[in-house]
Order: C-alpha cells, then sequence, then structure tokens
C-alpha cells in the first residue's frame, strides 16, 4: 500500500511578471518503506513539491491536485489540520542554509520543540531523545548548547537531520540535503541515509540535482523537467539506459558516471515555467518533431516498470545495422574478412566510438554504414529505411562522412569554397547565392575565416588541420543527423587534432547530431565518447557505456586495448 | 578582547572630553552673560537691572572675568573632584538642581518609552499579520500621517483641549502645589495626572517609528527560511509568530528603544516647556535664557552622559539577545 499519492498536482506562482508554473500536473506514489528519488536541474520544481507536500507553500501559489497520506487528504486540509501530520508523520530535511534554523534559538530548543508539540513527552525525556538523535547522527551531543551559526555546513546538515528524525516520523522529505556539502561529508551523509533507512525503514522522498547521490540511495528515480516528470523508473535501468533526451543529457553530464569525459551540459536552459505549448524540453531537444511544438506529451508506461514522457518514445534511434559481413579478397585468391557479423545502433544525438586496432575492420564498417560501399549481407536501416535506397548522402539531414586524411580527401587544385560548396553543387541544393551563403555559415561553425581571400585560397596551402576542417565543413554543409568520422585526428598533431576535437563535439553537442567516431586512439575516445564499440577482426567485441568499457572491460581484447596505453613516466600504473 | 576594551575605553576618555568642550564654549559663545539679562521669565519674578558696576562685581565673583582658558581648565579640575559649579540663578549647587529635577524627566521619558515600544509592537504585529489587508493599510496610512505632527504642536493641542477647554488634566506642574494627600494612592494618583499629557505627547511621538519598525521586521523575518521551518514542524502559527517570528523581529526595535531613550532626555525640553514639567528640559531652558552657565553646563553634560551610557546598555542588550554579536 503506498503511504503517500500524489495525483495530478499542480502548484502555480503568482508573480508580477505573470503565473510560473512550477509544478503542472505531477503524479507519483511512495511505498511504504520505499525511497524514491526526485532529480532534475535547479528550477524544475523538485522544491516546490515538497513544500506542497509540507503544505508550507508561499502566499502567492495556487494549488490543485491531491495530496493523500494514508488515508488523509492532505491537500484539503488547512493549517491546523496539517500541524498534526507536519513533523509527527511527514518530516522534511531542508536544504542546507545559514537561515534554515532560527538564528536566535539554542538547537536544543530547536529540537525539543516539534516533541513537546507532538509527542505526550516530559521535557526531561525530550532532553534525552535529543542526545540520542544527535549520536544517530554522529554529531556530539555537546552542540546542543550551541547556536546555529556555530556549526559548520555538514554538522548543520546533521542537526537538520536529527531534527527531522525528533517525532520519529513516517515519511522522510530530504530537500537538497547534499547540494553544500564536500565529498567527504556527502558520502557520510549518505552512508547515514542507508544506515537510518536499513535500521528504522523510513520511507523517503529524495529531492536532489545530484543523481550520484540520489541513484546510490534511491530505489526509484523520476525525472523532472521545467515542473513535469518526463521519465520514472527503478535507478539502475535510468542511469545504464535512460530513455528520454533530457535524462540522457543529465547522465551524460554527470562527471561520476563519465569521469573522463570533457564536460558538456544541456544546451539551452531550462524555460522559466511561463507558458509554453507543447513539449517543455522541445526547444533543447535533439530529436524533435513536429507534434512536440503542438502537444504536451503524458508520462505513458513502457516495458520494465518505467514511464516516460515523450512523442517519440523516448531517444529514437537513428541507424540499425544488422548482419553486416564484408571481404576483401586477397592477392592469394582466398577472402579475408573485415567485417564479420555486426550489429550496432546508434541513437539520435548519440556519440558512438568505434575502437580497435589498425586492421581490425573499423574503416571498412564506417564505409558501409555511410553507403560508400556496399556489405555482402545485412543491411542499414536509417531512420527505418534502408540507405541503399536512398542515398543519403545526398540529401540534407543525412549521413556524412568525413575521411582520416584531409590531405587526400580534399582536392588540392579545389579552392575552399569550391572545395566546401561541391556537395551543394552537385546535388543541386538552394540556389547559388544560398549555396554562397551557406559555405560561409559553415566556415564560421568550424572557427574558419570567411574573407573573400580564404575562400579563394587552394586546398594545397592550407595547413593541415585547416584542411581537416574544411573536410568537416564539407560535411557539415549538408547538415547531416549522423556525421561518421573516421580518425580525422590521426594524421594532425596533438594540438591541432584536441581542436579539431573539440570543435567537432562543440558542434556536435550544440546542434545535436549523432556521430559515429572512428579511432584507435583510446584517450581522445574517451573524452567524448558516449558508448563505446570494441572491435576486433572485424567483429564488436564489447559494447556499452564509455566508462564502463574503460574501466571494467569484459572482454580479452578490450583489456589488452586498454593494457596497451603508454603510461608517462610519470604515471606508475 | 583586552586590545578592544582599552580602544573601546579611548574613544569613550575622546567623546568626553569633545563633549566638555562644546559644552563649556557653546553656552560662552551665546550673545550676553549672566547679569546682563534683564528678562525675567519666572513669573512673578522682579526684574533686577544691575549697574555697570554691580556686573563687573559679579562677573569677578563668579570667576567669569579671567581669561576663557582658566576658566576651562578650573572648570575640568572641578568636575574631577565631582564638582559640577553654582548655579547663579538658584544659587546653590548645580547638582542639588539636576537632581532635584532630573527624576521627574526620567518618569515620563522611560514611561513613555515603554508605552510606546509595547503599543507599537503589538500595533505593528497587528500590521504585519494583516499584511496588505484593509485594517493594515489604514493603519500604516494614519500612522505615517500622525507622525508628521511636531511633539510640541501635539503637545499644545493636547493641552489647549484636555486642560483648558476639558479641564481633565492639570495645566502645569508635577504635583499640586501645597498639597496634603491622605495617603500613597492619592499621590501616587496626583503624579500620574500631572504626568498623564506630557507622557501622551512622548509616547505618540514616538509610536510611529516603533510600529513601522515592528510591522517592516516582521514582514521581513516572516518570509525567511527558518520560518518556514518552524512552519512545517507544526508548532502552530502561535507559535511560529511569537517565538520564532517576533523573536527575532524585535531585536532592531529594542536597539531603537535603547537609542531613543537616549535622545528623548534631549528632545524633551520643547515637551516639558509646552506643559510647564519641572523637569530637567524646562529647567534647561531657562539657564539658558538666564545665561546660567554652570547649570547649562551640567544639564547637557547629564544628556550627554545619559546618552552614551543608553548606547552602552543597547549594546550590552544586544549581545545578549543575538547570540551571532559578540563584543
Amino acid at each position: 500500500m503506498s503511504l503517500l499519492k500524489i495525483k495530478d498536482l499542480k502548484c502555480h506562482y503568482q508573480t508580477d511578471a505573470g503565473i510560473v508554473k512550477a509544478v503542472d500536473g505531477i503524479s507519483f506514489e511512495i511505498d511504504e518503506g520505499e525511497i524514491l528519488g526526485i532529480v532534475g536541474e535547479s528550477g524544475s520544481g523538485k522544491t516546490t513539491i515538497a513544500l506542497g507536500i509540507m503544505g508550507i507553500l508561499p502566499e502567492n501559489t495556487t494549488s490543485s491536485g491531491d495530496i493523500i497520506y494514508r488515508d488523509h487528504l492532505l491537500s484539503s486540509l488547512y493549517c491546523s489540520g496539517l500541524d498534526r501530520f507536519r513533523w509527527n508523520d511527514i518530516a522534511i530535511v531542508f536544504q542546507n542554509g545559514l537561515e534554515v534554523l532560527n538564528p536566535v534559538m539554542k538547537l536544543r530548543t530547536q529540537i525539543t520543540e516539534p516533541m513537546m508539540k507532538h509527542l505526550d513527552i516530559s521535557l526531561e525525556k525530550a532532553r534525552s531523545k535529543c542526545a540520542d538523535l544527535f549520536r544517530t547522527v554522529r554529531l556530539d551531543p555537546k552542540w546542543l548548547d550551541a547556536y546555529p551559526h556555530q556549526l559548520s555546513g555538514g554538522m548543520r546538515q546533521r542537526f537538520l537531520l536529527a531534527m527531522a528524525l525528533a517525532c520519529d516520523p513516517k515519511l522522510l522529505i530530504l530537500d537538497e540535503v547534499t547540494s553544500a556539502l564536500d565529498a567527504f561529508t556527502r558520502r557520510e551523509i549518505r552512508d547515514l541515509l542507508v544506515d537510518l533507512q536499513k535500521m528504522n525503514g523510513y520511507t523517503m522522498l529524495m529531492i536532489s540535482h545530484d543523481l550520484t547521490f540520489v541513484s546510490s540511495v534511491a530505489s526509484r528515480v523520476a525525472v523532472m523537467y521545467s515542473g513535469r516528470v518526463v521519465e520514472t523508473g527503478p535507478v539502475k535501468d535510468i542511469l545504464s539506459s535512460p530513455r528520454h533526451p533530457y535524462t540522457r543529457g543529465l547522465v551524460h553530464s554527470t562527471p561520476d558516471i563519465f569521469a573522463y569525459k570533457d564536460l558538456w551540459g544541456i544546451p539551452g536552459d531550462i524555460p522559466a515555467g511561463t507558458e509554453f505549448k507543447g513539449c517543455p524540453f522541445c526547444p533543447r531537444c535533439t530529436q524533435k518533431i513536429k507534434k512536440c511544438n503542438e502537444a504536451t506529451p503524458n508520462l505513458i508506461p513502457v516495458e520494465g516498470g518505467r514511464e516516460i514522457a515523450c512523442h517519440r518514445g523516448g531517444v529514437a534511434g537513428l541507424l540499425q545495422a544488422k548482419d553486416l559481413n564484408h571481404s576483401y579478397r586477397l592477392p592469394d585468391g582466398q577472402y579475408l574478412k573485415v567485417v564479420d557479423d555486426v550489429n550496432l545502433e546508434v541513437k539520435e544525438g548519440e556519440v558512438l566510438a568505434i575502437i580497435g586496432q589498425t586492421g581490425s575492420g573499423k574503416s571498412t564498417l564506417a564505409h558501409i554504414l555511410a553507403n560508400v560501399i556496399r556489405s555482402e549481407s545485412g543491411n542499414v536501416l536509417f531512420m527505418g529505411e534502408s540507405i541503399c535506397k536512398c542515398n543519403l548522402g545526398k540529401n540534407l539531414n543525412g549521413i556524412q562522412i568525413v575521411f582520416q586524411d584531409p590531405f587526400s580527401s580534399t582536392n588540392n587544385r579545389f579552392t575552399v569554397l569550391d572545395a566546401i560548396k561541391e556537395p551543394l553543387d552537385i546535388n543541386k541544393i538552394g540556389l547559388k547565392e544560398e549555396r554562397l551563403q551557406m559555405v560561409k555559415s559553415t566556415l564560421e561553425l568550424v572557427h574558419l575565416p570567411v574573407t573573400d581571400d580564404f575562400l579563394r585560397k587552394y586546398c594545397g596551402e592550407l595547413s593541415g588541420g585547416q584542411r581537416q576542417r574544411v573536410a568537416l565543413a564539407r560535411a557539415m554543409v549538408m547538415e547531416p543527423k549522423l556525421l561518421i568520422a573516421d580518425e580525422i585526428t590521426s594524421a594532425l598533431d596533438v594540438s591541432t587534432s584536441a581542436n579539431v576535437l573539440r570543435l567537432l563535439k562543440g558542434l556536435q553537442n550544440r546542434r545535436g547530431f549523432a556521430m559515429i567516431y572512428i579511432s584507435h586512439d583510446l584517450s581522445m575516445t574517451l573524452k567524448i565518447a558516449d558508448r563505446i564499440a570494441v572491435m576486433d577482426k572485424g567483429r564488436i567485441v564489447e559494447m556499452g557505456n564509455s566508462h564502463d568499457v574503460m574501466f571494467s572491460p569484459s572482454d580479452e581484447y578490450t583489456k589488452r586495448l586498454v593494457g596497451s596505453r603508454l603510461g608517462l613516466c610519470c604515471h606508475t600504473h | 578582547m583586552a586590545n578592544d576594551r582599552n580602544s573601546f575605553i579611548f574613544r569613550l576618555v575622546i567623546t568626553l572630553f569633545v563633549i566638555l568642550v562644546i559644552n563649556f564654549f557653546l553656552p560662552r559663545m551665546m550673545p550676553g552673560d549672566p547679569f546682563s539679562t534683564t528678562s525675567a521669565d519666572m513669573p512673578g519674578e522682579d526684574i533686577i537691572v544691575m549697574t555697570e558696576e554691580q556686573r563687573l562685581y559679579y562677573l569677578e565673583y563668579y570667576g567669569l572675568d579671567r581669561p576663557l582658558h582658566e576658566q576651562f581648565y578650573t572648570y575640568i579640575t572641578n568636575l574631577m573632584k565631582g564638582d559640577l559649579g553654582r548655579s547663579i540663578f538658584y544659587r546653590k549647587p548645580v547638582s542639588d538642581v539636576i537632581i532635584l529635577h532630573l527624576p521627574w524627566t526620567m518618569f515620563i521619558v522611560l514611561g513613555s518609552t515603554l508605552i510606546s515600544t509595547i503599543a507599537g509592537v503589538v500595533l505593528g504585529t497587528f500590521s504585519a499579520k494583516n499584511r496588505k489587508k484593509g485594517s493594515d493599510r489604514m493603519m500604516m496610512t494614519g500612522m505615517i500621517a500622525f507622525a508628521e505632527i511636531p511633539s510640541f504642536l501635539l503637545g499644545l493641542v493636547l493641552l489647549l483641549v484636555f486642560s483648558v477647554h476639558l479641564r481633565l488634566f492639570p495645566l502645569a506642574g508635577a504635583i499640586t502645589p501645597f498639597a496634603h494627600y491622605s495617603g500613597l494612592a492619592e499621590h501616587v494618583w496626583d503624579i500620574l495626572h500631572h504626568a498623564f499629557l506630557p507622557v501622551l505627547t512622548l509616547t505618540l511621538a514616538q509610536l510611529t517609528g516603533v510600529y513601522l519598525l515592528t510591522r517592516n521586521s516582521l514582514i521581513t523575518v516572516t518570509t525567511k527560511d527558518y520560518i518556514r521551518t518552524a512552519r512545517s514542524k507544526g508548532l502552530g502559527e502561535r507559535t511560529v509568530w511569537t517565538r520564532h517570528a517576533l523573536r527575532n523581529a524585535l531585536l532592531p526595535v529594542v536597539t531603537r528603544t535603547g537609542f531613543m531613550i537616549g535622545i528623548m532626555m534631549g528632545g524633551v525640553v520643547l515637551v516639558e516647556s509646552v506643559f510647564s514639567y519641572p523637569g530637567i528640559g524646562m529647567t534647561l531652558r531657562s539657564a539658558v535664557i538666564g545665561r546660567d552657565y554652570p547649570l547649562i553646563q551640567g544639564i547637557l553634560l547629564v544628556i550627554a552622559v545619559s546618552i552614551l551610557i543608553c548606547n552602552l546598555l543597547v549594546d550590552k542588550i544586544y549581545s545578549k539577545l543575538d547570540p551571532r554579536v559578540s563584543i
């Protein structure tokens, strides 16, 4: 039986600037003894839910919907009726702040106060209980006579927790309990919470933007965006395979999950909860369709006890390759199998890296996926259509490939303008002036000059880095949904390749296209990839979250590949 | 800590010295001297016109003919011995005159401050609780309009209405002259009867300040996170308001009240004059008119010192009330 049930909760703030829909139609249930996490960026309305449950929303709020605790409809009660439940049944651990505790009252008074009000106990007993509570949260009882300003941040957080436990509540709401704490204290608070839950079986509602923290304590998680829940499900599943584009963005920008990847947040800002039509995440989404602008998606159950609110049913698949095989005929008449039963999928906006040593078949695979060469068997579907039938390289929003060696992939005798404009010319896209404009804006994208001088330069006059960027611009001018980058940095020096790579990842993050990044350079790959596929002798031997593949490889070959990294002399691996 | 205390004492000494210098020179910078005045302020006083000879004689007698720095030196050395000098007008020690009149002033100042603080806090709390409602708006508008009336004008109106026309209160003095009391109760009643209008005037003059401060301070405090915390603890609105909100909101009120006592000691001059209330305010007025240098010096010194003491007390009390502040 659920302990707390929220049904279609709406909390709207009436401000001078208009109505802010901090919480806009949220429903969830918490079972007895369960820990539910609510995560989301700041401003997504998480704290408002907590205040709504406690009935302490500011005066300028209008709220509707039902809050049901056991059999009591809390949302229908006024202050005095709520007081019976506050702290006694539902207590809240507030976000740590200087003013969250009364500055002129001793800690002892602040903690005994609710006991005296709700529990029928003597002052003596209340006092001895205080000391016990202090010991429970590992705080020295000598601090009972201190004032709030005398505590450190971590101690104050512990005290807030002790205070919340004062009347042995059934439901504990934790609002951003770790946001201001250092890693060590954060860990301690986590262990404390886990212990408490084990010992006393508290039901907890944990609100945080700290996905790592929530995932280490909660069993289920709800991801909030702009006052709505966009995805719910068991923590493990959400972390390992986020379905909503927002959840994925959140997971991907969590450094604890991708320790070595460069931090790229989700581009754009959270809408302030004001009037909008359609899906709130739409302006930041990389896979939006027409419907996303028109209707707000509802939370729909999917398999595995999960729910998702997305018109496209979550992160959509972009490219599926099934049973690909390819062999080369050797001079001695034998066939060398370079692509052997390869299956893979690339999702919208995702960076998949394919790594392996030279000769493992990576480039051949890339060329098959880009429809440069045909596979012997199997097929490749791009947005549900076979790539062989509709030549995707010819159209905007298709697949583009950037090759390894810029010196041979761009013609020495072409000017920069011609080289980049070529795909537009061949495929007759746009008018002449439009093409020039497209070329110029693409050059800006790849951080190359747009002067006429530069446009008239011959590719042969350019440096390696500039030339690779021209090659990149030639692919980008077609605004691909999927970009295949085949060893694009291997011909460049360290600094140039770092610049090109950052540029590429930045473009990918901003524009939201998917990318297959082929490389033999492990360290580079770790910086940009979401998922890694390891190839050996034409087979994909391992595929998964880049961090997992790199740090807990399961396949022998992957282990060897990871182990083969040259350590610097100062690193002792 | 010892350093803090030393610098504190040093500052105190400097302040006192500056006060003494101003105290001494200011009266002497006024035109005239104690013996050239021809006006008699007190009713029934004879106008004594002195000859030039007599004037010089008295100047010499009181040592007022000597150079200023010598006079100042004498003033300071006597002060060190606890001697405030002799009043020229009353012909008795200044300290005696002050001791005679100071209690009356303290009585009405402390009384009015106490009443205005309590009333202001109660009204301010009422207003803050009913914020944005009609009762709050009306009360605030009324209070602010009322605060614009100068206290002596208010005193005059009260005097005219209640004493002159309605004859409910006496016109002057602190007690009925030559009265015989049948008991303590009657004595107390007489004192209260006389003090009523002056205290009322002073109370009304201070009320708006306390009211506004309480109201605004409470409104600020109620938006703080700890009020939200208290509310979520299910303590009940009454406890939230009194123990959590008021307790914090009254901190600035305490400071203000302390300062106001000090300021009132000086500001009471006009009100005492209106009601002819025999406190040091009225004594100061007549001393200034009569150019009674020693008495002016003595009274100004008492006022300055009481302001200093009040400020000191405020600091001490505040650090007791707010644990975040330590002196």
